[in-house]
């Protein structure tokens, strides 16, 4: 299938604010200017983590932080969760700057692939984190047990971590992002390491914290779950947003197919004048016709019947976020069958 | 400071839950009752062959414990991610720091009171309970030089990898061991020379302010004055190393 | 200049260590000037034998020796300075040749700071025999020796200082000076045939023309003092030596 990268160019972004100017309250994560550079001690040479990023997740929203892998996701991740320090520009957390401690205080952080003590328990590791978030010792008790139940590790709270699976760590590592039911959820492919039912359940506990109100910010490459859940997706590239949207936004536009289903095998040459927008794919007992350019929908159609093709159904295609990611991250549309067709 | 508490808690969990501590501590009470075997051949030094044997064990594996514990402290929870899940939240990281190196000394400081307790026994029984005060002296002093040795693996294993820092703390040891001589060395040598070796004896710890075990083999204590300076010599020089731990530590980024 | 939040924190961080370590220092010299310290060597002299102290140098009784020597030195130094009482200097060489038998320098050093600065000429004896025992080979020491039975305070014992430059001259690593030395002294101790012989072979052997001058001349008196029957012709009545310590 062939989806065309970014579609129409997006209206000029308002004028940014200066980095001294104080941070926009609507927004629970906000980055200005963000530059992320790291430089080899021995050769000197500078390699840039992310570059100019200005970045904006408004409070209440669910946001999808894409890119390819060392696109800058983790770096931007980091930095806003205090464990890398930006090279120049501001970031806030709620409001707090990113280097103060305390802007941390609503912050609930899953990081990829968790680690945790093995030598406690996981009511014992919840209580930590929920203290250390700042709860009593008696709500963080009461609140441990109850996360523990709600990702399904609560029959046995005593049990040691370094009997937990891959899985059940996970679900661990989400109970202490929200033991202390904090305002902004930054997690970092919270669906990794688990099965399809995990990863349902890891989908309603986001949309809970949604109707909660919680903001939500994560990163995944599981892009049917982002498409699925987020209110606005952002793009990261080699260390630069690349685009910030809803998914209808990014969608609109991305250009729409048309599918003909027709029965049994059809020998017929494709026309000329069609030859770049129609492709033909045999399957046992049809074929199917891909028009890549919807507008030609009725030419196409004609021809079929003129070919005395017996169509079943026309069916409009709309790219998906994964092909349009894809087609984003290469610069280009593809325009290969045998790609279009993996990715269909 | 509450974090302070939970780190430490933390730390003192991890240290005690390790079978590692747990062993030295078995160890160091049956090589106590081992040295009475030497006594028919110590020729009427067998009382001080106890305290003697009895103070260095307790020293040795606190400084074994230090190397195998304290030098990977930080440094396992780096390389394993697990300070992610501490830093992400609300906890400045010199307070991270302080957690560690007090989680640990606490631990340190549980096993050189029991070993030393396990040695006051020991004494009692033979009938020199006499000697209990200056050995609990010693004791005391020798906790506090595994208190000042912690925080040197904790700056250590703040900027290093486990191996690398238990050679360094280990060296730090060694010349802190030797800072007697270096000041001695200085008073008699000439100019630039004398001068490094004197900036060298104020840099490294001034462990021999910490070892009364010669004063102990005879049963004597030591003037409260030694204590007391001792005692704040330890809290300036760990608050010293842990200071500069926090500030190369807050520079570092954790990939 | 504005600092960032992050290089703020730094900074406060490198203040309070830099308070923290300027009191640690201010307090590690009170401690130095207040209480009593070990004085070079007194540790070591807690130990009854440098052999029985091997063991406990887990397979380094080199650099053990290396420690005890930097401190016998200090302690030597400290001690000359001021009262010239080097009571436990014996005991220490002791333990330091000990833990280095084939030490050298530790005998020389050791052996003449006893005899003179000790005034303890039997300790010096023991060092150097003991040096000796333990090198049988070494030239040096015998030389050394020698020479310490040449310079005895009091009264030198020629007899021994000879067979000592004897013994050096027959070692690879004898100083050039032990058998014109050996000669010298058989002849003053009243030896007159064996250093004869002794002078004969620095005028055969000896590189320096000065030397054979010499050795033929002392052969000359030697020859006459035989044939008169007066041995005052050769030997020669010697200084006492004396300790003086300025």
């Amino acid at each position: 299938m062939t989806v065309s990268a970014m579609p129409s160019p997006t209206p000029a972004p308002p004028a940014r604010p200066s980095l001294d100017a104080p941070p926009d309250p609507a927004l629970a994560v906000e980055t200005r200017a963000l530059w992320k550079s790291y430089r080899n001690p021995w050769t000197m040479r500078v390699t840039r983590g992310i570059e100019d990023l200005d970045l904006g997740v408004r409070r209440g929203e669910v946001v999808g932080y894409l890119g390819p892998n060392g696109a800058g996701k983790t770096t931007t991740i980091k930095i806003l969760t205090g464990l890398h320090k930006a090279t120049r520009g501001r970031a806030w957390l709620l409001g707090g700057r990113v280097e103060e401690p305390r802007s941390r205080r609503q912050l609930g952080f899953l990081p990829e692939q968790p680690y945790f003590y093995d030598y406690l328990s996981g009511i014992e590791y919840l209580e930590l984190a929920g203290r250390l978030s700042g709860l009593g010792a008696h709500e963080a008790g009461g609140r441990a047990k109850q996360w523990l139940g709600r990702v399904g590790l609560g029959q046995d709270p005593r049990r040691i971590l370094r009997k937990y699976s891959k899985g059940m760590l996970q679900r661990l590592g989400l109970a202490a992002a929200l033991v202390h039911e904090p305002e902004l959820l930054i997690l970092d492919e919270p669906m990794s390491g688990l099965d399809p039912f995990g990863r349902r359940d890891v989908r309603e506990l986001i949309l809970e914290q949604r109707e909660r109100g919680t903001t939500v910010m994560f990163s995944s490459h599981i892009l049917p779950d982002v498409e699925m859940l987020c209110d606005r997706v952002a793009i990261v590239l080699k260390g630069r947003l690349e685009r910030m949207a809803t998914v209808g936004e990014l969608m609109r536009g991305s250009g729409q197919r048309i599918e003909f289903r027709c029965a049994g095998r059809s020998l017929a040459a494709l026309p000329t004048e069609l030859a770049a927008v129609l492709t033909r794919n045999e399957r046992p007992d049809e074929t199917v016709f891909t028009l890549a350019d919807a507008t030609r929908q009725q030419e196409a159609l004609a021809w079929l019947v003129s070919q005395h093709v017996e169509v079943l159904a026309v069916t409009p295609q709309r790219a998906s976020l994964e092909q349009l990611f894809m087609a984003t991250a290469e610069g280009r549309g593809t325009g290969d069958p045998e790609r279009d067709a993996r990715s269909a | 400071m509450n974090a302070v508490w939970l780190i430490a808690r933390n730390t003192y969990r991890e240290a005690t839950r390790d079978r590692v501590l747990l062993g030295m501590t078995i160890a160091g009470v049956v090589a106590m009752l081992g040295t009475q075997i030497l006594q028919p051949l110590a020729l009427g030094q067998g009382d001080r062959l106890t305290v003697d044997l009895g103070l260095t064990i307790i020293s040795m594996l606190g400084l074994l414990a230090v190397l195998m514990v304290g030098t990977s402290l930080v440094a396992k929870e780096i390389e394993r991610r697990t300070i992610f899940n501490l830093l992400s939240r609300p906890l400045p990281r010199p307070l991270y720091l302080v957690g560690k190196w007090a989680g640990l000394s606490a631990a340190l400081w549980t096993v050189s009171g029991l070993l030393g307790l396990a040695l006051c026994a020991l004494l009692t029984v033979k009938g020199l309970g006499a000697r209990t005060p200056a050995v609990l002296e010693a004791v005391y002093l020798a906790g506090l030089e595994l208190s000042v040795v912690t925080a040197i693996a904790v700056m250590c294993s703040a900027l290093s990898t486990p191996v690398l820092s238990a050679l360094y703390t280990l060296g730090f040891y060694c010349v802190g061991q030797w800072s007697g001589d270096l000041r001695q060395f200085a008073t008699g040598a000439p100019g630039a020379l004398g001068t490094l070796l004197r900036v060298i004896a104020d840099l490294v710890p001034n462990l021999p302010v910490f070892n009364m075990r010669t004063l102990a083999a005879g049963g004597f204590t030591t003037a409260p004055l030694h204590l007391g300076l001792a005692s704040g010599y330890a809290v300036l020089y760990i608050g010293c190393v842990l200071a500069l731990a926090a500030a190369a530590f807050e520079s570092r980024d954790f990939k | 200049m504005t600092l960032t939040v992050h290089q703020g924190r730094v900074l406060r961080m490198w203040a309070l260590a830099l308070t923290f370590g300027a009191l640690a220092v201010s307090t590690a010299h009170v401690m130095w000037v207040t209480l009593p310290h070990p004085q070079p060597l007194e540790e070591l002299s807690y130990y009854p034998s440098g052999r029985h102290l091997e063991p406990a140098t887990l397979g380094h009784p080199e650099t053990a020796a290396d420690l005890a020597w930097l401190r016998a030195v200090q302690y030597y130094g400290a001690h000359r300075m001021s009262d010239n009482q080097f009571a436990a200097m014996e005991h220490v060489f002791e333990v330091l040749t000990s833990l280095a038998p084939g030490f050298v320098p530790a005998y020389e050093f050791g052996a003449f700071a006893l005899a003179q600065e000790g005034r303890d000429f039997p300790a010096a004896e023991r060092l150097m025999l003991r040096g000796l025992e333990a090198n049988p080979a070494s030239g040096v020491l015998a030389f050394q020796l020698g020479f310490l039975y040449y310079v005895r305070p009091g009264g030198r014992d020629l007899a021994h200082a000879a067979e000592y430059f004897e013994q050096a001259a027959r070692q690879s690593d004898g100083p050039p000076q032990s058998l014109h030395f050996a000669a010298f002294a058989r002849q003053n101790a009243g030896d007159l045939h064996v250093a004869y012989e002794l002078w004969a072979e620095v005028a055969r052997h000896s590189g320096n023309r000065y030397l054979r001058e010499i050795a033929d001349k002392e052969m000359g008196r030697i020859r006459e003092a035989l044939e008169t029957g007066r041995e005052e012709l050769a030997v020669r009545r010697l200084t006492v030596p004396r300790v003086q310590m300025r």
